[in-house]
């Protein structure tokens, strides 16, 4: 056991975290080389039906070109399913964070918008409540150090990620998404070094995703403190799905809903 | 069955109604008093803050429905912050006063001395059922999304369900014609899909 069941704490949360790219899910490796990964409301209602503990939907053309996010692609995705919903990609303001609520989403991940205009998470987080104010850090490892990074640039930022963090936090955010840029779609495991990292600035929950390319990379990252764990390459390219990842971490001892 | 689902403008009503109709329900979303008043069932959502929720319900007059209704014995459902609007005193960005049909105040989770309790309270936790039997919690169901900054306490003898998140508290009650919850069934699955079924054959 590792603790969880004795502190009572929630279980485990294992997070499809899928791209939406063009009205279709798509998957690439570090934020490029997308490839086709079906229809948005028909994955998303399969994974819900397996277990996904909550789903994460990005539009990832939103932001990168300043276009409306696909809100259309949304609605259908949360009619279809029975898990709570993030929805991320171009909330660069409050009316649109208000149509994605209103198109069905649960919470929104703000990531890029958040860093252009930081204010932007206290507007939402008066209005929607902490909870539903996800902010979304992308990081990469440059000169042995952790560094943000911006998809739209393919730049570093100048802003430290330790004062990032601390600062979304106290302006609202209800959630952190970690992503280790680097490992996305690699393969390679997660990065549970960041993770601490973060782990020890915030007391909010933190949702760690890049590189997971087995079942026992997510069994470790649990192990190692991680317990909420995004997952892309796994569930699309792979004959991996939900309930065998449940019953996978179930056996190694780990608290998964049931 | 007509559930009417009362719009006071926070947060996931289409959530709320698509799982009315998956549970076979008719929803009827509405922000009328006068159909509040005479709905047969009421589910009354929320997200957000508490404080927020209530002044919206008074504002558009929904405060004196839901009370009509209520004392009509109509079978009524309070989610999240739905249910923390029932307390007499809600702390959450001010001090507000809430419907008081429920003796307790709704204060900040107290993530005590544990450094593994998280706020906000986010993912699927398991519920310990109280003493009191409720008709509309199953005895089979124990995960459900919990998603929340605040809590009610100091509830009287009417709780169905606890959650040990930091300090254990109320997540469910139930009284009357009344029942509440802290977590969202409309976003947990088939466990929330069976409260919801439970609740629309409920006869109290």
């Amino acid at each position: 056991m590792h603790g969880n069941r004795e502190l009572r704490l929630p279980a485990n949360r294992i997070i499809p975290s899928l791209l939406l790219r063009r009205g279709r899910l798509a998957k690439g490796v570090r934020f490029a080389d997308y490839r086709d990964a079906g229809a948005p409301a028909t994955i998303c209602r399969a994974h819900s039906a397996q277990g996904a503990d909550e789903i994460l939907l990005l539009d990832i053309e939103a932001s990168h070109d300043g276009r409306e996010s696909d809100f259309g692609a949304l609605e259908k995705v949360a009619a279809e399913i029975q898990v709570p919903l993030t929805f991320g990609g171009g909330m660069t303001n409050l009316d649109r964070i208000h149509r994605a609520i209103e198109a069905g989403a649960d919470k929104v991940c703000l990531t890029t918008a958040a860093l252009d205009r930081p204010d932007l998470i206290e507007e939402a987080a008066q209005v929607y409540g902490a909870q539903a104010v996800m902010v979304g850090i992308d990081v990469v490892r440059r000169d042995g150090d952790y560094k943000l990074y911006d998809h739209r640039t393919g730049w570093t930022v100048s802003k430290q990620l330790d004062d990032w963090v601390g600062e979304a936090v106290s302006r609202g955010a209800g959630e952190i998404r970690l992503c280790a840029v680097d490992r996305e779609g690699t393969r390679q495991g997660l990065d549970t070094t960041l993770h601490d990292r973060v782990r020890a600035r915030v007391n909010v929950p933190i949702i760690l995703e890049g590189g997971v390319g087995d079942l026992d990379h997510v069994a470790a990252a649990m192990k190692a403190g991680a317990d909420s764990i995004g997952l892309g390459t796994l569930l699309v390219f792979s004959d991996n799905n939900l309930v065998k990842v449940r019953r996978f971490l179930a056996n190694e001892g780990l608290k998964v809903r049931s | 069955m007509k559930v009417t689902v009362v719009d006071y403008g926070a947060g996931n009503i289409g959530s709320v109604a698509n799982a009315l109709w998956r549970a076979g329900g008719e929803p009827v979303v509405t922000s009328d008093p006068d159909r509040v008043r005479s709905a047969e069932r009421i589910v009354l959502p929320g997200v957000g803050a508490a404080g927020a929720a209530i002044k919206a319900i008074r504002a558009g007059g929904l405060d004196q429905a839901l009370d009509s209704a209520r004392k009509a014995g109509r079978p009524f459902m309070g989610i999240c912050v739905g249910m923390q609007v029932l307390a007499d005193e809600l702390l959450e960005f001010g001090n507000h006063r809430g419907l008081g049909w429920v003796r307790g105040i709704v204060a900040a989770i107290d993530p005590g001395e544990n450094k593994s309790v998280r706020v906000p309270h986010i993912g699927w936790s398991e519920i310990d059922l109280g003493a009191k039997r409720s008709s509309v919690l199953g005895s089979r169901d124990r995960y459900f999304y919990f998603c929340h900054s605040f809590r009610l306490v100091r509830d009287e003898g009417i709780a169905v369900a606890t959650v040990a998140h930091g300090e254990p508290y109320t997540c469910a009650i139930e009284f009357d014609n009344v029942f509440a919850c802290q977590f969202h069934p409309e976003k947990s699955q088939i466990a929330g899909q069976r409260l919801i079924e439970r609740f629309l054959a409920w006869k109290p």
